[in-house]
């Protein structure tokens, strides 16, 4: 078995008062999906923004490769920079068009000179099929354009590793399938992911490994068939029935 | 001394003034937007320090009419630097200008959704790089209408700096008033240019609002 | 730190005597300012269409030209035609007239904001258009400026600091006299800049209980400040 791209031990995060994350431990293999769901509130775009140090975790660990990030005097923005997100509500650049959306983070961040910096963003925008409208700006697009682009400009910064925070809760019903086509194209391209999402098709399908967490706990994890067909606990029980009510199954 | 009887002679006298005033005003803006530029960035992003510094700034020149300002930072400047009068009431000017324009960037920066900061940070670019290339510049079209009354302000307040002898547009007109014994006609005159000047501004700017217009 | 309070000590006794009138020339203006600007406004929003252009002329000239211009104007330019004011009158007048300009466009501004039903339903209950703007609009709209005219008021105890330039008494014409007196000049003016502090501190506290007081859950309105 390869080495864990990313490691997670007892990650704790509270805000205040607040406990939101109670102690989470997971690792991620290269190349793995891994699709995190649960209800609400429970704590996972929280955890996923603790991922990236987004939040400074309140305790635990983190280890990208075999550098742990969390230790004190890590550089931050360099750990960033290694590993891309996608938020769910876009958070485009909106002065900047699709190109320099980009582009910007090749350029000023990475260093890349102007041209070479627009071949590789162009390369990315052909491959969530946006090449057309590297003119446009974010408010002439629709959402699921928006978040393709968002896609394009995570993977423009060449990342090991793929956040997505909820890609497509902030989407109508109809925009949802060509985000969820781009991800899936990823996942085939050999991409590691780490997902939240309310998603369960895209999971059954794509994920290899489905958390599920409740409480700010990992309450259960396993491969998508274990998960679905055969949780082990009661709470994933109910949340599973509830979900299959929504979907009519 | 000509004897100037006409409207046009009169202008003719004063257009000079004009160019004075044009250019105090364009100094002192550009000084104002660095100045409040720097603050406003100081105040939302900066440490305890930095903030008190900002929020002294702004309170402090705020609270003071302009031309007590002015009379302060020329006193002072005069017995540091040998400054011509022009220099140090733009400055002056320019200095006031900044509280004011600390205010705007600070309402136009805080206008700017949490989520263009957190997604700047998550290509991996730094807080100051995120506010240089990702906040500052949605800021700034963010601000343009207030920058714009901002601009007629700081035009019109430039006539304060005649008291220190700067020979703007109001001082031409009272020394032509005091010269031709024609006080109407010499500030009347100056009036109108200064009427032309708010005027040109606002048209010239509603056309910039409009091309730059906020469509986020 | 030692010589400056020394001077202070001096200097105070007649500052806070041009005090006095800043502030009396502060209130009287923004009165004269309130009696021209409000009717002002309601012509612009309810007026015949003949009268627009005297208003927008009159906001034109007052908006458009600085204080001290109309200030030169009014008492060095018009004794030319015959009309001549005395020095305080010429005071009150220009900063009343400059004031009712900016007072009339926030009065437009929250009247305009009352919503139109307001007026539909004062109508309806058989109500003159007069007596709705009396009774229904007017009251809300003077919630609604209330803001934007606490601004106006501490922005005018500012504005009252170049009448010095024709020889009125207030705090900055003592100042002018302290300084050259006792070629003191940043001193002088630095107790000057913290007099006006004093002044514009505590004018602030009191517009905000006043404010609050006065504040209308539901009704709020950011007016362009000056």
């Amino acid at each position: 078995m390869k080495n864990p791209l990313l490691r997670i031990e007892n990650l704790c995060k509270s805000f205040g008062e607040a406990d939101v994350i109670k102690g989470v431990s997971f690792e991620v293999y290269p190349s793995e999906v891994i699709v995190v769901i649960g209800s609400s509130g429970t704590g996972k775009s929280t955890m996923l923004q603790c991922l990236n140090l987004l939040h400074r975790p309140s305790s635990g660990k983190i280890f990208l490769e075999d550098t742990e990030i969390t230790a004190p005097g890590m550089n931050e923005d360099h750990v960033r920079r290694q590993m891309g997100m996608v938020f769910q509500e876009f958070n485009l650049f909106n002065h900047l068009n699709v190109l320099g959306n980009v582009t910007v983070g090749m350029t000023r961040v990475l260093k890349i000179p102007a041209a070479q910096a627009k071949e590789q963003a162009m390369a990315e925008l052909s491959r969530v099929g946006l090449a057309d409208h590297a003119d446009k700006y974010p408010a002439q697009l629709s959402g699921g354009q928006k978040q393709r682009v968002g896609i394009a400009r995570a993977l423009g910064m060449n990342p090991k590793v793929m956040l997505f925070d909820e890609p497509t809760s902030a989407l109508d019903p109809e925009l949802t399938g060509e985000v969820l086509a781009v991800m899936q194209q990823l996942a085939a391209d050999g991409m590691t992911m780490v997902i939240v999402s309310h998603e369960m098709g895209f999971a059954r399908e794509v994920a290899d490994r489905v958390i599920f967490m409740e409480n700010g706990y990992i309450e259960e994890q396993g491969t998508p068939d274990q998960v679905f067909n055969t949780p082990k606990s009661d709470r994933t029980r109910a949340f599973l029935s509830v979900i299959n009510r929504m979907e009519g199954v | 001394m000509e004897f100037l009887t006409s409207a046009a002679d009169m202008m003719k006298f004063l257009i000079p003034g004009l160019g004075v005033t044009i250019s105090v005003t364009a100094i002192a803006l550009a000084i104002g937007c660095v100045f409040g530029a720097a603050m406003a960035v100081l105040r939302v992003y900066g440490g305890p320090v930095a903030r008190t510094i900002a929020l002294v700034y702004s309170i402090l020149i705020r609270a003071v009419p302009v031309i007590v300002i002015i009379f302060i930072l020329f006193f002072v400047i005069s017995e540091v630097i040998d400054l011509t009068p022009f220099m140090s009431g733009a400055f002056a000017l320019g200095f006031a200008s900044g509280a004011y324009q600390t205010e705007i960037f600070r309402g136009a920066i805080l206008s700017i959704p949490s989520g263009q900061m957190r997604a700047a940070r998550g290509i991996g670019m730094s807080r100051f790089q995120a506010i240089r290339c990702i906040i500052l510049p949605q800021a700034f079209r963010v601000a343009i209408p207030s920058l714009i009354n901002e601009i007629s302000l700081v035009l019109k307040d430039s006539s304060l700096v005649f008291v220190i002898g700067v020979p703007e547009l109001l001082r031409r007109a009272q020394y032509a008033s005091a010269s031709t014994m024609e006080p109407l006609l010499a500030f009347g005159c100056a009036a109108l240019f200064y009427m032309a000047m708010t005027l040109t501004l606002s048209k010239a700017l509603e056309a910039v609002e409009k091309k730059f217009a906020v469509n986020f | 730190m030692n010589e400056f309070i020394e001077y202070a000590i001096i200097a105070l006794p007649d500052m806070l005597q041009g005090t006095l009138i800043t502030l009396e020339v502060t209130f009287g203006s923004l009165v004269i300012g309130l009696l021209i600007g409000l009717p002002m406004a309601l012509v612009r929003v309810y007026g015949a269409k003949r009268l627009q252009p005297f208003c927008t002329a009159y906001l034109t000239v007052f908006r458009g030209t600085p204080l001290l211009v109309q200030l030169f104007v009014i008492y060095y330019g018009l004794p030319e035609i015959g009309i001549s004011f005395s020095r305080m009158a010429a005071a009150f007048l220009t900063l009343g007239c400059n004031s009712a300009a900016y007072q009339c466009e926030y009065f437009r501004g929250a009247i305009l904001s009352v919503s139109k039903g307001q007026m539909k339903a004062a109508r309806a209950i058989g109500m003159s258009r007069l007596s709705g703007i009396r009774h229904i609009v007017l009251p809300q709209a003077v919630r609604l400026v209330i803001p934007a005219w606490s601004n106006e008021f501490i922005a005018m105890i500012k504005y009252t600091a170049v009448i010095f330039l024709i020889a009125v008494p207030d705090l900055m014409g003592r100042a002018k006299m302290l300084s050259s007196q006792h070629f003191a000049p940043i001193q002088t003016y630095i107790l000057v800049a913290l007099i006006y502090l004093v002044l514009v501190g505590i004018m602030s506290i009191i517009l905000h209980f006043v404010q609050k007081k006065l504040a209308v859950p539901g009704l709020d309105f950011k007016a362009e400040v000056h």
